[in-house]
C-alpha cells in the first residue's frame, strides 16, 4: 500500500510522528512492572494525605500568616519518617529506586491536598534531578548516600537547588538569555576549589535543606559558557541565609535567600564545571542548555503535576461545596449550570494530567529517565538485593569511567530531536497544567461565593497557592516560548527566538 | 419640529413598505419622492449638528432599524450568497437614498454632519439584521474620513456631487492598516501628476465603487502615501470578487495597477498619519458593527430557546442554557455602555477619546467572537444551517474584528501609545 | 511499606483506572499497533498531498456556488485508495487495521480538509454502530458488501441516521429520549418492519448505499422500544429529501431521509427487543449501553478532527507567520506571535492527548476490547485469507457466535467501565473541537485581512470546525455526559437529565 521509504518521509515531515506519539511507543518499551509502582505510589500519596496533609495544612497556612518565619520542621521530620526523601533515589544510590514518573502522581496527590507541603518534599527532588543531570556519578552517590542516612537516623537531609538571583529570573532558566542578564553570583578558582560570592534568592526549601547545589558563574560577562554548579553545605564558611520571603501562597514552604560571601567549595563538591562540559561532544554552551533542559524537562512535568493537583483541589473543593448546599431548594450538584462548571473543572484536571504524563514518557524515551527506564537495568536494579549494591555500587560509580560512560550515553547521544522534544513538552506541560490549575481555582470561587472566600473552606487557599506555578520554574510566558523554540521553530534558520526586539 | 421628524419618519417607513411591495420587479427609483425624505432628514440632522441630540438618535435609529428589518432582514440568505448569487442593489441604492452614506459628511457636501454616535447607531442597527451593507457603509465612511483627515475637500466634494449609488462610493482597503502589513502599491512621480503600479491586495468595495483610495510607496520614500485613482482606469484589472468569511456582499477584489492615473491625498508620506486618525475615530464604529451583530444572534437564540424543546421542555428551562444566554445578554448591555460613552468621547473630543474609541472595538470585537459562537450553540444543528442567519452572524463577527487591521497588532499598538 | 489490609484509598474518586489509561496499556496494548498507526499516518500524509490538497480548496468553493453537487468522484478515489475496507476487521473482508489508528487517520485529513474526512469517516460512525449491536451475522454481510465495493470500484458507503427534525440532543441521550420528540416509527408488520417519518443531517446521506437507521416502534416510549434498521438506497419507501445549506463541512452532505412505509424484512434487524432479552441488562440499560459504545468511540473520532481542525488552523498561521512581514520583521520573530503559535501547538497537542487516551480506555475496557486482545489481534493479523472464508466465516453466520459476542462484550462490561470510556471520550469531544475552534480563531486573529479569504484557507477552516461543537452530541450535552459518568459516580443524591 505504502513503501517503507515512503513512510519514513512521509513520518519525518512536520509534526514528527515521534513527536506526536509518545504514549503509544512507551506503552511498548517501558516496563510493565511501572504500573504496580505506580499504583503503590498513589495510595501512599493518599494515605498521607489523610492522616498526615489534609489535618494540617490549613493549620500551618494559618500559622505562616501569623508568624511568616516559622519553619515547618515538625512536617519534615514526618515526610523523612515516611521515607519520601529517598523513594525516588535509585536503589544504587541507597534510595528506594521507584520509578520517576511516579513521583508526578505523588505531587498530583499530596498537591491536590496542600501545594505548599507537597513543595517541602518535592523541591528536594528538584534538587536530585539537577545532580543527575551533571552525571557525576561520584558525588551522586555521596550526596544520595546522604539523603538516605538522614532517613535512617531520623534528622532529615534535604537537597535543594539555588538557581534564580534577585536580578536575574526568567534569564538563568535559559540559555540563549542568560548572557544579556544581569547574573551576580561568581564562583573564583582559587588552590584546591572555588570561591563563591553573591546571594539567591526564592530558594524553595532552603531553610530546612542540609545541601544546595548552587549554580553560579567563572565569568560574570559570559555565563552562558561558564556556568558551574556547587553543592554547599548548610553551615559551610562564608554561607548564610538570608531572609525568608513573605509570600501570598504556598507559606509551607519557605522561598529563602541564601548569601555567599568567600565561600569556599573545595574541588571534589564540583557537580559540573567548564572542565567536563568541555568534553562532551556539543559546545560548552549547548551541553549547559542540554543540562538544563534534562532537568527542566522533569522537573516542568512535577510542576505540571502540582498544576494538576491545584485543579483537582480546586474542583474536589467545589464539587463537595455543590453536593451539601441547596440552591433555590435544590442541591447545587443538581443545577444543570453547576454540572457543567464541574465537567470543565474535571476536564481540566485531566488534560493536565495527559501532559505531565506525555512528557513522562518522553523523558523515560528520550531524556533523564532513560538508562534507568531500559527494561533490563530496571529490572536488574529492582530485583538486585540491596546488599550487594550497597557493596558494590560504590566502588564502580566511584570510578571516573563510569561518568564518562554515563554522559556519553546521556549527554552525548541524545539527538537534537529528542532534545527538543523534551524540553518542548516540559514546557508544554507545564504552563498547561498550571494554566488549568489557576483556571479551576478561579471557577471554584466563582461557584462557592462566600464559601469561597474564607481561608477554613480552602478554596481560596489552593488560589493563592496555585498562583505561584504559573510564575516558578520559568514563568508560563517564557515557557510558551521554549515550546515554540524546541517543537515548532526547531532548526527554522528564518525564525529566532529570544532575540531582543 | 417633533411633528417634523415623525413625517420624516412615517415617510420613510412608507417608502420602504412600498419599495419593499414591489420588489420582484424594482421600478427605475423615484428620484422626486427620495429626495423629500433626504432633505427631511439633512433638515433634522443640520438643526443640532455637529452633536446629535438623544431624540435624533433614537430616530435615526429607528430608521436604520425599519430599514434593516424590511429591505435587508427578509433576503439575508439571498444576499449572502453573494458572488455566487446577485448582488443586492436595490437595498444599497435605498440605503444611499436615505442618506446613510452622507452620516459623517459635513453639510456643504449635502452630509448630515455627524459625529461617530450617528454613525454607530446606524451602523448597530443595519448589522441587527445583515451586517454587509453596515460594512459597505463602514468602508465608504472611513474613506470620507480618511479624506476630511487628509484635507482633500475639493476632491472629497467632487466625489459627494455624484448622483448614482455605485459613483459615490469609495473603495479602501480597510481590513489592513499599511504601516503593518506593507501591502503597497508603488507610486510614480512626473511633474505635478501621479502614476500607480503594482497590486494591491484585497481592496473593499473595489467592484461596486467608483473610485478606490490607494496606498502606494513613492520611490525612494520608506513612508507611504494615499492615492485617489478612479476605479474605471484602463490601467485597472481587477480580479473575480474574493471569497470571503463574512461580510459576502460587502466584497473585495484584488487589484493590478498598470501606470493608473492617480491623484495625491494630503501630502506626501502622511499616509500612516492619516490612516492612524481616522482609525482614532472609525474604531468604535467598528465596535458597534460588533455590537449589532452581538445584539441579533442574542435575539434569534432567545426566540429559538424558547420554542425549541428537548428533553420534554423549551430549552430555556435548563439552567445552562440559561447561564449561556445570560452570559450573551451580559455581553450586550456592557457593549452597549461602553459604546455610548466612547461615541459620547470621541464626538465631544473628550480627554483620551482616542484610546477609549480603541479600547472599545477591541474588546466588544472579542466579546462578539465568543458571544456568535454560542449563537450557534444554543441552536444546536440548525444554527449552523444557513436558515437562521446565526451561523453568518458568526463569520461576521469574526470578519469585523479584523477591520482596520490585525487584531493582536491593534493591541500592541494601543499599550505602545501609551508606553 | 502500604498495609495492603486497609480499605483502599481507591475507594474516593479518581480511581486508579480512570486516571491512568495510558500507563495500563502499557505492555497490554500490542506492539503491533505501532507500526500500523505509523503507516496508516504515512499513508494519510500521502493522500493528504496527491489527492486532497489540490482540490479542498475549489471544492468548497464549488459547493457555495452550487450547493447540490454531490462529491462523487472523491469518494471514488477513496474507495479506490481502500479506505472503506482498511478499519474492517480481516473476518469480514476488511483489512484489519487497528481501530485506534483511525483517529489519527482522521487528525491527518481533517487538518487539511474536515468535509472530505468526514466522507470518509462518517461511514465508519455507521460500521461502529453495526459493530455496538455485535450481530455478528448481519455486519457479516453488510461489510461484504463494502469489501465488494471496494473490489468493483462502485463506492459501497454506510451512513448512521440518527437524529429527527424534533429530536437532535435527545436521541443522543437515553436518559431524554422519552421527554423528546421523535417521530421516526417502525411497526411490526408480518415479516418484518415498516418505517415512517424522517431523519435529518445525516452526514454523507446522498452518497451511501445502507443507512443504518434508529428508530422506535412506540414512540411514547422510545426508550424501550429502539430498533437499529439498515435501510438500502432504492428501497421501496426510502428517498432523500433536501441537502442542508451548511456553513461549512460542505462538501460533506448533510441529507434528509424519508420513510413512508419503507418495508424492513426480519432478517435485516440488527438489534431489538426482543434480541435484547437475551441480555444480562434490561432492554433499555442494553440500548443505553450500545449507544455508549457508539459514542465513546466516534466522539473520540470527533475529538481527532477538532485535532485536525486546530492543526490545520496552526500550520496555516505559521505558515502566513513566516512568510509575511509586520512592522518591518518577519511576524513569527514577533515575540507575541510566538507566544500565540505556542498556545495553538499546545491546544493541538492536548486535544490529540484527549482522544488518544480515549482510545485506550476503549481498547481496555470498550469497543476494541475483544479485538485488541493480543492472542486475538495477532491472530486476525496472521490468519490467512483463506482459513478466513471458507473456515471463519461459516461461523460468523451462526447465531451461537452473535450471542458470544454480546456476553463478552454487552454482559462483561462493567458499570465502571462504561462509565469510563462514554466520560472520556465525551471529555475528548468537546476539549477537541473546542480546541480546534479556538485555534481558529486565533488563527484568523493573527493573520488578519489573509484570515479572511477563501482562498487562504484559514476561514475555511473556522466555518468547517464549528460544526465539531454542534454533532455527535452538542459540546454542552457532552459536559453533562462527562458530569454524570464521571464526577458524579457514588453521589447517590446527584440528578442527572433531570427537568428543572
Amino acid at each position: 500500500m505504502i513503501s517503507r521509504s515512503e513512510i519514513k518521509s512521509y513520518l519525518s515531515k512536520e509534526p514528527l510522528f515521534d513527536d506526536m506519539t509518545c504514549s503509544l511507543k512507551a506503552t511498548t518499551r517501558q516496563p510493565a512492572a511501572m504500573i504496580k509502582e505506580t499504583r503503590k505510589i498513589i495510595e501512599l500519596a493518599r494515605r498521607f494525605n489523610k492522616e498526615v496533609i489534609e489535618p494540617y495544612a490549613l493549620e500551618l497556612d494559618r500559622t505562616m500568616q501569623k508568624d511568616p518565619d516559622y519553619l515547618p520542621w515538625e512536617f519534615v521530620k514526618k515526610a523523612n519518617e515516611w521515607g519520601f526523601f529517598t523513594l525516588w533515589i535509585p536503589k544504587i544510590f541507597g534510595g528506594h529506586g521507584y520509578n520517576i514518573p511516579s513521583l508526578s502522581y505523588f505531587m498530583e496527590e499530596t498537591g491536590s491536598a496542600c501545594l505548599g507541603l507537597s513543595n517541602l518534599i518535592c523541591v528536594h527532588y528538584l534538587a536530585v534531578s539537577t545532580i543527575f543531570a551533571s552525571w557525576n556519578l561520584s558525588l551522586i552517590s555521596k550526596l544520595c548516600r546522604l539523603v538516605a542516612q538522614g532517613e535512617k537516623t531520623g534528622v532529615p537531609c534535604l537537597l535543594s537547588t539555588a538557581i534564580t538571583e534577585p536580578g536575574a529570573g526568567t534569564d538563568v532558566e535559559e540559555v540563549e538569555l542568560v548572557d544579556r542578564g544581569k547574573v551576580a553570583c561568581s564562583a573564583t578558582k582559587v588552590e584546591g576549589g572555588y570561591l563563591i560570592n553573591g546571594s539567591k534568592v526564592f530558594i524553595s526549601s532552603g531553610h530546612v535543606s542540609q545541601w544546595h547545589m548552587v549554580i553560579c558563574y567563572t565569568d560574570l560577562k559570559k555565563p552562558s559558557e561558564n556556568m558551574i554548579i556547587l553543592a554547599v553545605e548548610t553551615g559551610s564558611k562564608g554561607f548564610s541565609f538570608g531572609r525568608v520571603e513573605h509570600k501570598m501562597g504556598v507559606k509551607g514552604c519557605p522561598a529563602s535567600e541564601l548569601i555567599f560571601d568567600n565561600c569556599f567549595v573545595p574541588d571534589d563538591l564540583v557537580l559540573l564545571s567548564r572542565d567536563h562540559t568541555g568534553k562532551q561532544k556539543r559546545g560548552v554552551k549547548e551541553t549547559c542548555g542540554q543540562i538544563l533542559d534534562y532537568v527542566l524537562a522533569s522537573s516542568r512535568a512535577g510542576v505540571s503535576a502540582w498544576g494538576a493537583g491545584a485543579a483537582r483541589g480546586a474542583y474536589e473543593t467545589a464539587l463537595d461545596f455543590a453536593l451539601t448546599t441547596e440552591v433555590n431548594g435544590k442541591t447545587l450538584a443538581n443545577h444543570e449550570w453547576a454540572q457543567s462548571m464541574l465537567a470543565e473543572m474535571y476536564k481540566n484536571v485531566c488534560i493536565a494530567r495527559l501532559t505531565y504524563i506525555e512528557t513522562n514518557y518522553a523523558n523515560g524515551m528520550y531524556g533523564l529517565f532513560k538508562t534507568i527506564q531500559m527494561k533490563p537495568l530496571f529490572y536488574y536494579f529492582k530485583y538486585m538485593p540491596m546488599i550487594l549494591l550497597d557493596k558494590f555500587a560504590p566502588m564502580i560509580l566511584n570510578l571516573a569511567s563510569t561518568t564518562w560512560l554515563f554522559r556519553k550515553i546521556q549527554l552525548d547521544w541524545q539527538s537534537d530531536p529528542e532534545f527538543h522534544r523534551t524540553a518542548g513538552w516540559g514546557s508544554l506541560a507545564k504552563f498547561t497544567g498550571t494554566d488549568m490549575g489557576m483556571k479551576n481555582c478561579q471557577m471554584a470561587l466563582e461557584i462557592m461565593g462566600q464559601s469561597g472566600l474564607r481561608q477554613d473552606r480552602r478554596a481560596e487557599k489552593i488560589l493563592r497557592d496555585s498562583k505561584l506555578l504559573q510564575i516558578f520554574e520559568g514563568t508560563n510566558q517564557l515557557n510558551r516560548l521554549n515550546l515554540f523554540k524546541c517543537l515548532v521553530a526547531k532548526n527554522n534558520p528564518m525564525i529566532k527566538v529570544f532575540e531582543k526586539e | 419640529m417633533l411633528s417634523e421628524k415623525e413625517t420624516t419618519i412615517i415617510a420613510l417607513e412608507e417608502d420602504v413598505v412600498e419599495f419593499t411591495e414591489t420588489k420582484p420587479t424594482p421600478p427605475a427609483p423615484k428620484k422626486e419622492a427620495k429626495s423629500v425624505d433626504v432633505k427631511d432628514v439633512k433638515i433634522a440632522a443640520k438643526k443640532t449638528a455637529p452633536r446629535t441630540s438623544k431624540k435624533e438618535l433614537t430616530m435615526l435609529a429607528k430608521a436604520a432599524s425599519e430599514f434593516a428589518k424590511k429591505m435587508l432582514a427578509p433576503n439575508r440568505e439571498e444576499n449572502d450568497k453573494y458572488p455566487f448569487g446577485p448582488f443586492f442593489e436595490d437595498a444599497l441604492e435605498k440605503a444611499f437614498g436615505v442618506d446613510f452614506f452622507h452620516i459623517i459628511l459635513p453639510e456643504d457636501m449635502n452630509g448630515m454632519n455627524q459625529g461617530m454616535s450617528a454613525l454607530s447607531v446606524t451602523l448597530d442597527n443595519i448589522c441587527q439584521e445583515d451586517s454587509s451593507l453596515g460594512g459597505i457603509l463602514f468602508t465608504n465612511a472611513a474613506a470620507q474620513e480618511l479624506m476630511i483627515q487628509a484635507g482633500s475637500k475639493a476632491e472629497l466634494e467632487r466625489i459627494c456631487s455624484k448622483e448614482t449609488v455605485r459613483d459615490f462610493l469609495i473603495a479602501l482597503p480597510v481590513f489592513n492598516n499599511p504601516s503593518e502589513v506593507k501591502h503597497l502599491a508603488q507610486a510614480k512621480k512626473t511633474g505635478d501628476a501621479y502614476t500607480l503600479s503594482g497590486s494591491l491586495e484585497y481592496m473593499v468595495l473595489g467592484d461596486l465603487a467608483g473610485q478606490a483610495i490607494i496606498p502606494a510607496s513613492i520611490a525612494g520614500s520608506t513612508r507611504y502615501s494615499y492615492f485617489l485613482v478612479d476605479l474605471k482606469d484602463k490601467g485597472i484589472s481587477k480580479s473575480e470578487p474574493i471569497l470571503s468569511l463574512g461580510l459576502h456582499a460587502c466584497p473585495a477584489v484584488d487589484l493590478e495597477l498598470n501606470h493608473v492615473k492617480a491623484t495625491l491625498i494630503g501630502q506626501e508620506g502622511k499616509g500612516s498619519d492619516y490612516f492612524e486618525k481616522m482609525a482614532d475615530r472609525l474604531h468604535v464604529a467598528a465596535a458597534s458593527m460588533a455590537l449589532g451583530v452581538m445584539k441579533g444572534s442574542f435575539k434569534e437564540a432567545f426566540d429559538y430557546a424558547k420554542k425549541r424543546e428537548q428533553g420534554g421542555h423549551e430549552i430555556i428551562n435548563w439552567s445552562e442554557v440559561k447561564m449561556i444566554l445570560s452570559n450573551m445578554a451580559i455581553k450586550i448591555s456592557n457593549a452597549e455602555m461602553i459604546i455610548e460613552k466612547a461615541c459620547k468621547a470621541v464626538d465631544t473630543l473628550e480627554a483620551k477619546w482616542e484610546t477609549r474609541s480603541r479600547a472599545a472595538a477591541l474588546h466588544i470585537q472579542d466579546m462578539a467572537c465568543d458571544l456568535t459562537t454560542d449563537g450557534i450553540q444554543l441552536l444546536g444543528g440548525v444554527g449552523y444551517m444557513k436558515d437562521f442567519g446565526q451561523e453568518k452572524r458568526f463569520r461576521d463577527a469574526k470578519h469585523i474584528q479584523a477591520l482596520l487591521g490585525i487584531t493582536p497588532i491593534k493591541k500592541i499598538t494601543f499599550i505602545e501609545n501609551m508606553i | 511499606m502500604v498495609a495492603h489490609a486497609q480499605r483502599s484509598p481507591f475507594d474516593h474518586a479518581p480511581c486508579f483506572e480512570d486516571m491512568t489509561s495510558s500507563l495500563q496499556s502499557t505492555a497490554r496494548q500490542p506492539k503491533g499497533m505501532l507500526k500500523e498507526t505509523r503507516e496508516v499516518v504515512a499513508l494519510a500524509r500521502k493522500f493528504k498531498e496527491e489527492v486532497m490538497r489540490p482540490i479542498t480548496l475549489s471544492m468548497d468553493r464549488q459547493m457555495q456556488k452550487d450547493p447540490e453537487y454531490l462529491p462523487w468522484e472523491f469518494v471514488r478515489k477513496a474507495n479506490e485508495w481502500g479506505f472503506y475496507t482498511l478499519w474492517v476487521p480481516r473476518i469480514f473482508g476488511g483489512k484489519g487495521y487497528n481501530s485506534p489508528s483511525m483517529s489519527y487517520f482522521l487528525e491527518e485529513l481533517g487538518s487539511e480538509c474536515l468535509g472530505l474526512s468526514n466522507l470518509i469517516g462518517v461511514h465508519y460512525l455507521a460500521v461502529v454502530t453495526m459493530f455496538a449491536t455485535f450481530n455478528i451475522r448481519l455486519i457479516n454481510k453488510l461489510l461484504r458488501e463494502v469489501e465488494d465495493g471496494q473490489k468493483t470500484g462502485i463506492p459501497c458507503l454506510l451512513s448512521l441516521a440518527i437524529t429527527e427534525p424534533g429530536a437532535g440532543t435527545d436521541v443522543e441521550e437515553v436518559e431524554l429520549v422519552d421527554k423528546g420528540n421523535v417521530g421516526c416509527q417502525a411497526t411490526k408488520v408480518e415479516g418484518g418492519y415498516l418505517i415512517n417519518g424522517s431523519k435529518i443531517f445525516i452526514s454523507s446521506g446522498h452518497v451511501s448505499r445502507w443507512h443504518i437507521v434508529i428508530c422506535y416502534e412506540d414512540l411514547k416510549n422510545p426508550s424501550d422500544t429502539m430498533l437499529v434498521l439498515p435501510v438500502k438506497t432504492g428501497s421501496k419507501g426510502f428517498s432523500f429529501g433536501r441537502k442542508e445549506h451548511k456553513m461549512g463541512v460542505k462538501i460533506c452532505p448533510a441529507s434528509e431521509l424519508n420513510f413512508e412505509d419503507c418495508f424492513v424484512p426480519d432478517d435485516l434487524v440488527l438489534m431489538n427487543k426482543e434480541q435484547n432479552q437475551k441480555n444480562r441488562r434490561n432492554n433499555k440499560q442494553t440500548n443505553s449501553q450500545m449507544i455508549d459504545y457508539v459514542v465513546s468511540t466516534s466522539r473520540a473520532g470527533v475529538s481527532a478532527w477538532g485535532t485536525g481542525a486546530a492543526r490545520g488552523a496552526f500550520e496555516n498561521a505559521l505558515d502566513f507567520a513566516i512568510n509575511t512581514e509586520v512592522n518591518g520583521k518577519r511576524l513569527v520573530n514577533h515575540e507575541w506571535a510566538q507566544a500565540m503559535l505556542a498556545e495553538m501547538y499546545k491546544n493541538v497537542a492536548i486535544s490529540r492527548l484527549s482522544y488518544v487516551e480515549t482510545n485506550y480506555a476503549n481498547g481496555l475496557c470498550g469497543l476494541y476490547k475483544t479485538i485488541q486482545f493480543k492472542p486475538l489481534f495477532y491472530y486476525f493479523k496472521i490468519v490467512p485469507k483463506i482459513v478466513i472464508d471458507y473456515i471463519i466465516r461459516p461461523i460468523i453466520n451462526l447465531p451461537v457466535t452473535t450471542w458470544v459476542f454480546r456476553k463478552i462484550q454487552l454482559d462483561g462490561q462493567t458499570d465502571a467501565q462504561f462509565h469510563r470510556t462514554s466520560g472520556w471520550a465525551s471529555l475528548a469531544k468537546f476539549t477537541g473541537t473546542d480546541a480546534g475552534v479556538k485555534n481558529c480563531q486565533m488563527a484568523l486573529e493573527i493573520m488578519g485581512q489573509a484570515g479572511l479569504r477563501q482562498d487562504r484557507r484559514a476561514e475555511k477552516i473556522l466555518r468547517d470546525s464549528k460544526l465539531l461543537q454542534i454533532y455527535e452530541g452538542t459540546n454542552q450535552l457532552n459536559r453533562i455526559n462527562l458530569f454524570k459518568c464521571l464526577a458524579a459516580q457514588g453521589h447517590s443524591q446527584v440528578r442527572v437529565f433531570e427537568h428543572e
